[in-house]
């Protein structure tokens, strides 16, 4: 399966070669090789017997390489390449120095198992053309083919002993170490052939993807040498992301000096982060390509990072609207949302109301609500529940069956309009599914004191949040455990272990029964596996997989115990 | 005589206590817990460690060898259903009329009960600075919970083997050529550690270089087996085992590791006498290829030669007049997919007569597992490197077992740890 994979890989090589060689020809189309385009018609038709004859009349015009070529297709198809092997050497006898030939004549013997023949046509090619390259360069990629890289190793040895050099061998001395699991000296060789084959960026990554983690800081060290050179760089951040580090490949690229090159591999690099939802790095990498390259596109990718990264003053500052020189449509359609959406978020929905007012002729109706809808965020964000509605009111009949309504409702702590628009909206995150449980979970129409937790989560005020969801809890008994949890989880993650693990033990104590139960002594274990108290986190473990045997959680819990116990390799 | 140390050792005072607990309940409640093993059981692997450790505790236990996939009869304890369920092992409480009926069926077939009394004290001979996770019986050991430990070549030339029932061998080269990793990874860093450290230990034990050192723990795992051992070898230690044991007068090693090269004759001087299960082996000359006879049928890391995974099956044995090799094939599967290994498996042509064949892969030249008696003690090979990770080469990730908690190659290798617990080597037929 292996062997029939190369050779048609190399059956697509030799047509693509083919006609490149052909194109020029085909202007003049001189009479002696019209033999040779009736061969192509008839092999392109499938009629490899009767394209043989011709092809091999071709041998003799001045179309005798791409005949040649020809004819080892059609034979390969045929089951006939022991037929190519005596005119290959006729041509070869009268025309020593066309490579063409003897690469040819090595893939046919190499076909047909000669491995003999083919260290023996080696030879006669060195001997022929003493100082070519090409005899190592065509038996070392033949080797390569067939997995024999040790033996690849030692052709390359033996041209660097004749010529003095392996310069122009690097691309096969590179996957001939690669091949041997020699990583850096693979890696050395890759950045070399890089340097004047700089295509082959993604075949390095690929080559060297394989390399275990234990020798990954010396194939990096190999690429990120002085003198820097873009493609290497290049290399080795496909390299890292290939590993699973968009940071690492940053630091690939963050050196490179600001040229073009640069500025459009930092674009391509920040397009896959983007991709990714890794956006500081992304706007590290637009933040370069803008120093060297300012255009509005670049700008509103790098400001749209930095929003998505959490910093939405810095998206303010790398997509001015002095970038559009005054037109009016292009702020329209890319800065304003951009706009809007960092100054909601800054707490200056004011602003981004003037802002829309401006350029509101620009606007689509769908655009002109889309804004309003941001900007009623901006307001719920500064804690006017007032003027929040009224800006969701004037986007008419679908503003106020939004997402954003929904939140509203929730803030105000009317739950039963927030139940219906919630569940109907479209958009999807952690504090929506957290939202639905809760509304789901209480019976009552009206819960002010869940909006008001609600509302300082979206404030940002953690300590705020959980504590009113603590107060919350004692109102509302139906859902007490999962407010309880909620306070918990906000706690942990803010850093505040000491709060989250009273909260755990009060449901551990008064809710027990209750689905967050288990997800409380889980969530506790969790939190003593990272403090190293692996005898308190197996204990917590325990109790919870015998308690609650019936709980999802039970495999999750599991497999902490398992690590806890070093029964398993760690998680790196 | 195994009680009676457990009972004697202060330190495990409470494993006292739990024995104590089991043994009080099984007799109190009368009842039996019963571990199936076929696909019923959520983790097979865990089971092994269950039973184990039952009857390290003194818990009766039996093996009820074809029932059920090879399922385990033990004592109904508290601490063993707390066990069961922490690890997600599968049980079923059986009262005194359903294990009557369960007798009764195995009376009627080819299944047996064996009873499994003394849990084997176990050795893992791997370098002192090794984690568990490159060695697939140190994986299953820590993922089913069982104790073993590690030893390496000062315990050995100290004659700590004694002290222990069982012994398990993976990818060590006992010629002492470390694979003949030289060959491709002499540059790097790892194996030069390597060289460094076995060659510092074989000057540091009195030897004057590594294959004269490894040559001489060969021949004591060797009088380890022959005085009533359980010796259990994975992967390259398999093949390179016996060739350090059949060239105890020979060079072996090639040139690269002791400075002078192979004894040209060594195919004739090898002493097959000696060995466990090869003979007529042709090693492999040349320094430049990267196998060390025609032992293993694959070859992996010989590209000319190497041949690939197919799948192979276990034979099945009598239960009740072969129960030794019944044991060691116990499973939920009886085709099971091959993997690689330095060693990979083994040649018919170089068995010698009387070896156990325990599996082979159907119409191939060579076998994969195989079993027999040395003096008073037992062999068995299991070629390959990890049954979960057929391909693997050096610098892979480990194998997370409790991703393959149902492992059936896996299982063959806990199947080697408990069987030594049986209660009386059976006869063979």
């Amino acid at each position: 399966m292996l062997g029939i994979r190369i050779r048609s890989a190399w059956l697509i090589g030799a047509i693509g070669l083919c006609v490149a060689r052909v194109a020029p020809a085909v202007a003049q189309a001189p009479a002696d090789t019209m033999s040779f385009y009736r061969a192509l018609d008839l092999e392109a038709s499938g009629k490899y017997k009767d394209a043989v004859p011709l092809f091999r009349e071709a041998l003799h015009t001045s179309a005798a390489v791409n005949a040649l070529l020809g004819l080892e297709r059609v034979y390969a198809e045929l089951g006939w390449s022991d037929s190519l092997v005596a005119p290959v050497e006729a041509l070869i006898a009268a025309n020593p120095r066309e490579e063409t030939y003897r690469t040819v004549q090595l893939r046919t013997l190499e076909a047909l198992g000669r491995d003999a023949d083919v260290r023996h046509a080696v030879d006669v090619w060195v001997h022929d053309i003493p100082g070519s390259v090409s005899p190592y360069r065509e038996y070392a990629r033949i080797l390569l083919q067939k997995n024999r890289a040790t033996a690849a190793d030692s052709v390359l040895a033996k041209a660097k002993e004749v010529l003095g050099t392996t310069k122009d061998l690097q691309l096969e001395v590179a996957q001939a170490r690669a091949a041997q699991g020699d990583w850096v000296e693979s890696a050395k060789a890759w950045r070399q052939a890089l340097l004047t084959a700089d295509y082959l960026e993604q075949a390095a990554a690929y080559a060297l993807a394989p390399t275990p983690s234990s020798s990954r800081a010396q194939v990096r060290e190999v690429f990120l040498a002085l003198p820097v050179e873009v493609p290497s760089r290049r290399a080795l951040a496909d390299l890292e992301a290939t590993w699973g580090s968009s940071a690492d490949g940053w630091n690939a690229l963050k050196d490179l000096p600001p040229d073009s090159a640069s500025a459009e591999a930092w674009s391509e690099f920040a397009q896959r982060a983007e991709a990714e939802d890794r956006w500081t790095i992304a706007r590290e990498a637009l933040e370069s390509a803008l120093r060297y390259k300012h255009t509005s596109d670049i700008a509103i990718r790098a400001g749209t990072a930095a929003m998505n990264g959490g910093d939405p003053a810095a998206a303010l500052r790398l997509a001015p609207l002095s970038d559009a020189h005054g037109d009016s449509a292009l702020i329209a359609k890319s800065y304003l949302p951009l706009h809007a959406r960092a100054l909601a978020a800054l707490g200056r929905p004011s602003e981004a109301e003037r802002l829309v007012a401006a350029y509101d002729r620009f606007l689509t109706p769908a655009a002109h609500n889309n804004l309003t809808r941001t900007i009623a965020w901006g307001w719920v964000r500064t804690g006017d529940m007032t003027r929040a509605r009224a800006a969701l009111s004037a986007t008419g009949a679908e503003g106020d069956s939004s997402d954003a309504a929904g939140w509203l409702a929730l803030y105000e702590g009317n739950l039963k309009s927030a139940r219906g628009l919630l569940r109907g909206g479209t958009e999807s995150s952690p504090e929506l599914a957290l939202a639905l449980a809760l509304v789901a979970r209480i019976k009552a129409d009206s819960a002010p004191e869940i909006g008001k937790a609600f509302l300082a989560l979206a404030k940002g005020d953690s300590v705020g949040a959980a504590s009113q969801f603590v107060g919350a809890a004692a109102k509302q008994p139906t859902a007490r455990s999962l407010l309880l949890s909620t306070a918990a989880q906000i706690d942990a993650s803010g850093g505040r272990d000491v709060e989250a693990v009273v909260l755990w033990q009060r449901i551990l104590a008064g809710e027990k029964d209750s689905p967050e139960a288990p997800q409380a002594e889980l969530e506790w274990a969790r939190l003593l596996r990272r403090k190293k108290d692996l005898a308190g986190a197996s204990s917590h473990l325990e109790h919870m997989i015998l308690t609650y045997p019936q709980s999802a959680l039970v495999p999750q819990a599991r497999r902490e115990l398992e690590l806890v116990k070093s029964s398993i390799p760690p998680v790196l | 005589m195994m009680l009676s140390r457990v009972f004697s050792n202060a330190r495990r005072g409470a494993f006292v206590a739990l024995a104590a607990t089991i043994l009080l309940s099984a007799v109190a409640g009368a009842q039996r817990l019963l571990v199936p093993m076929d696909d019923a059981q959520q983790n097979h692997l865990k089971a092994y460690g269950l039973t184990y450790n039952a009857i390290k505790a003194g818990a009766s236990a039996e093996w009820l060898l074809n029932y059920r996939g090879g399922s385990f009869l033990l004592a109904d304890t508290p601490e063993l259903r707390r066990q069961a369920g922490l690890a997600g092992i599968t049980i079923e409480p059986m009262d005194n009329g359903k294990v009557s009926q369960l007798r009764a069926e195995i009376a009627g077939a080819n299944m047996e009960a064996v009873p499994l009394e003394k849990a084997p004290k176990i050795a893992v001979y791997t370098p002192p600075d090794a984690l568990p996770w490159d060695d697939a019986v140190t994986i299953a050991l820590k993922y089913a919970g069982i104790d073993y430990t590690p030893i390496y070549d000062e315990e050995v030339e100290k004659g700590d083997l004694s002290k222990y029932d069982w012994l398990h061998l993976h990818h060590e080269d006992f010629t002492g050529q470390l694979n003949k990793f030289y060959l491709s990874y002499r540059d790097a860093p790892w194996f030069i550690d390597l060289l460094q450290k076995n060659t510092a230990l074989a000057k540091k034990l009195g030897f004057a270089n590594m294959p004269g050192l490894k040559k001489d723990v060969a021949e004591k795992i060797r009088e380890f087996v022959e005085r009533g051992g359980f010796l259990f070898a994975m992967c390259g230690a398999t093949e390179t085992l016996e060739l350090a044991i059949a060239g105890h007068n020979v060079d072996i090693a090639q040139s690269f590791i002791d400075g002078t090269p192979m004894d040209p004759d060594a195919d004739r001087k090898m002493d097959w006498k000696r060995t466990f299960a090869f003979q007529d082996v042709h090693l492999e000359q040349s320094p430049f290829v990267n196998s060390m006879s025609d032992i293993d049928g694959h070859q992996v890391n010989v590209a000319g030669r190497r041949q690939p995974l197919g799948t192979f099956t276990l034979f099945n044995f009598s239960a009740k007049f072969d129960p030794v090799p019944s044991m060691l094939v116990q499973d939920h599967r009886g085709v099971i997919n091959d993997f690689f290994g330095v060693t990979t498996s083994f040649n018919k042509s170089v068995l010698k007569p009387g070896v156990t064949v325990l599996a082979n892969e159907e119409g191939a030249p060579w076998v994969k597992y195989i079993h027999g008696d040395y003096g008073k003690g037992t062999w068995t090979y299991y070629g390959g490197h990890d049954p979960e990770d057929p391909q693997h080469a050096i610098g892979n990730p480990p194998t997370d077992l409790s991703l393959f908690k149902n492992s059936p190659g896996y299982r063959l290798i806990l199947n080697n740890v408990l069987f030594p617990a049986a209660k009386k080597k059976p006869l063979k037929t």
